[in-house]
């Protein structure tokens, strides 16, 4: 029994020798960015001889248009996972109990969607043509390209919820959408947190579809900025650390509130259910 | 059914243009100027250096990714699957490079991998190893590899999350029986945990393929598929010929990026669902 005990303890010690890979390159990134311009231009871990947080963080906020970013960012994301949510836990209800061939090969559709890469240039075009501004089609396309997880998610919790209650809100009268929207979705609060969350994360951390549809200063996401800060600001340092930090946060400290949820969330969908 | 009034109007009719797009010659989004070009497109990225640079790229990419994300990813899984001290708070720091953004990631990196001032260069000058000392993100036969490990060190503790939800589903049973045969831990994990753990090793195999060919954002956020076109990939040849107007390549590129993924991604699926055993 003590040989177990060593051994779990030499286990730990090498994780956590092992964890210094993760958490020095997050400490230099918050311990430069409150250094000065010299001091940061060195990108060492050493702490800083004076303090610059706020001189740095304020002027970081001027000169990058940040606050217009996280403006954007809020904006995109709470349009798209609110429809996402909207979207998909009605797909899914439909998917799940209808067993039509109509309803299976859609479901099928919807795997290749999970797999195959989403046609960015002719969605482009498709935008074009549809009139659609660059916020409406970013949003749209962020939409599109989260749908099929997002089914999925609900259709593997839908599995768990009896016909029953279906049945006994028809033989009380309700209609589907009612049934729907009262009894239904409510019962899929756990998996629509996890939801939330994980779309949360998807389109706010999004580079891949903003950097084609938000391509001018006044619509860049938070993630854009960032990207763009460091091209016009590539020799600050510590105002680059200091974009980086800030742009990280507020997906960092959710993930530190909720990780529970974040990790059940993520094998729920990856795991199939 | 607006969900899928989206899903076709932004999902399959993207699809079906650009599939039409990319067999004509054409410039912008100009269709009168457009020729017939037939398979045109599809021979130049065979046939082109950059382009071809970009295919070989993709496909190192996603080989190498996917074999050390698995690993680490696995044997982190068997190591935070016991009870040690803080066990959730190391799962929650190995967690974290997924939830940072990969700009973010990038820029770190990009300052990390600097060749004279970077922590990692000079974390190898300080241990006596000065010679392993690299122009990581500069040398372009290095670069592509360097790459490979910041997407390494951001999705391997997602790896690990997949497979120790599904390590965590097996039961104990299997184990104490194990137990009473005298089984030693290798042979527990070989015949026990190995495979039953295949429809989890199966979904993070198949996610990691299927990113690693798609992979764009951490290109575009350290090098830009520089220096030259040493770490061109998919991706950023997508996105180039879409910043230069050439739209036609660029649908056929990701075209070809779609029929690749399929080729590859639903073989493998069926391989490992095949010998998946019932728990």
């Amino acid at each position: 029994m003590t040989k177990r005990k060593t051994e779990n303890g030499i286990l730990s010690g090498v994780l956590w020798i092992i964890s210094l890979f993760i958490l020095i390159p997050v400490f230099m990134v918050v311990i430069n960015s409150f250094k000065s311009r010299t001091e940061a231009a060195e990108m060492d871990i050493s702490l800083p001889s004076e303090y610059h947080i706020v001189e740095n963080y304020s002027q970081m906020m001027q000169e990058g248009g940040i606050l217009r970013g996280l403006m954007t960012s809020c904006i995109v994301t709470t349009i798209s996972v609110v429809a996402l949510i909207l979207i998909c836990s009605a797909m899914a209800y439909v998917f799940q109990r209808r067993n039509t061939k109509m309803a299976n090969r859609l479901s099928t559709l919807m795997v290749a969607g999970l797999v195959l890469p989403v046609q960015i240039i002719p969605t482009y075009f498709v935008c074009n043509t549809l009139h659609l501004g660059h916020m409406a089609s970013a949003i749209l396309v962020l939409i599109v390209i989260n749908i099929p997880f997002t089914v999925f998610l609900y259709t593997g919790y839908l599995k768990s919820i009896p016909r029953e209650i279906d049945e006994a809100a028809w033989i009380d009268g309700a209609s589907g959408i009612q049934t729907f929207f009262q009894v239904i979705f409510p019962l899929l609060k756990p998996v629509s947190i996890t939801a939330l969350i994980i779309n949360f994360m998807a389109v706010w951390n999004d580079f891949s579809v903003s950097i084609y549809f938000l391509n001018s200063a006044e619509n860049y996401t938070l993630p854009l900025t960032v990207y763009n800060f460091f091209g016009n600001h590539g020799s600050d340092w510590q105002l680059v650390f200091a974009n980086v930090a800030f742009a990280s946060l507020p997906v960092v400290i959710l993930y530190l509130l909720l990780q529970r949820h974040i990790i059940a969330g993520m094998t729920a969908g990856s795991v199939k259910g | 059914m607006p969900g899928l009034i989206l899903f076709a109007v932004f999902f399959i009719v993207p699809s079906v243009i650009g599939l039409f797009i990319s067999l004509f010659q054409m410039y912008g989004f100009n269709f009168a100027s457009a020729r017939f070009a037939g398979l045109t497109n599809y021979i130049n990225i065979m046939v082109e250096d950059d382009t071809r640079k970009a295919l070989y790229n993709t496909f190192t990419f996603a080989i190498v990714t996917t074999i050390f994300k698995m690993l680490f990813g696995l044997l982190l899984a068997v190591a935070l699957n016991k009870k040690l001290f803080m066990t959730n708070a190391l799962r929650t720091i190995f967690f974290l490079p997924a939830v940072i953004n990969t700009v973010a990631v990038g820029l770190i990196f990009s300052s990390m991998m600097h060749p004279t001032k970077g922590l990692i260069n000079r974390a190898l000058g300080a241990i006596g190893l000065s010679a392993l000392c690299q122009n990581w993100l500069t040398d372009p036969k290095l670069a592509i590899f360097s790459i490979c490990s910041i997407e390494v060190w951001k999705w391997s503790g997602f790896t690990m999350v997949i497979l120790l939800t599904g390590m965590q589903n097996i039961s104990v049973d299997y184990y104490e029986s194990a137990q009473l045969d005298g089984a030693s831990e290798w042979q527990k994990f070989r015949y026990i945990t190995f495979p039953l753990l295949l429809p989890a090793i199966n979904n993070a195999l198949i996610l990691s393929i299927i990113g690693g060919l798609k992979v764009f954002d951490v290109v575009q956020a350290t090098t830009q598929g520089g220096p030259g076109s040493a770490t061109e990939v998919f991706g950023s040849l997508i996105y180039k010929s879409f910043g230069t107007g050439r739209f036609a390549e660029g649908c056929a590129a990701s075209i070809l990026l779609a029929v690749i993924i399929g080729i590859i991604v639903l073989p493998t699926y069926r391989f490992i669902a095949d010998k998946e055993v019932e728990q």
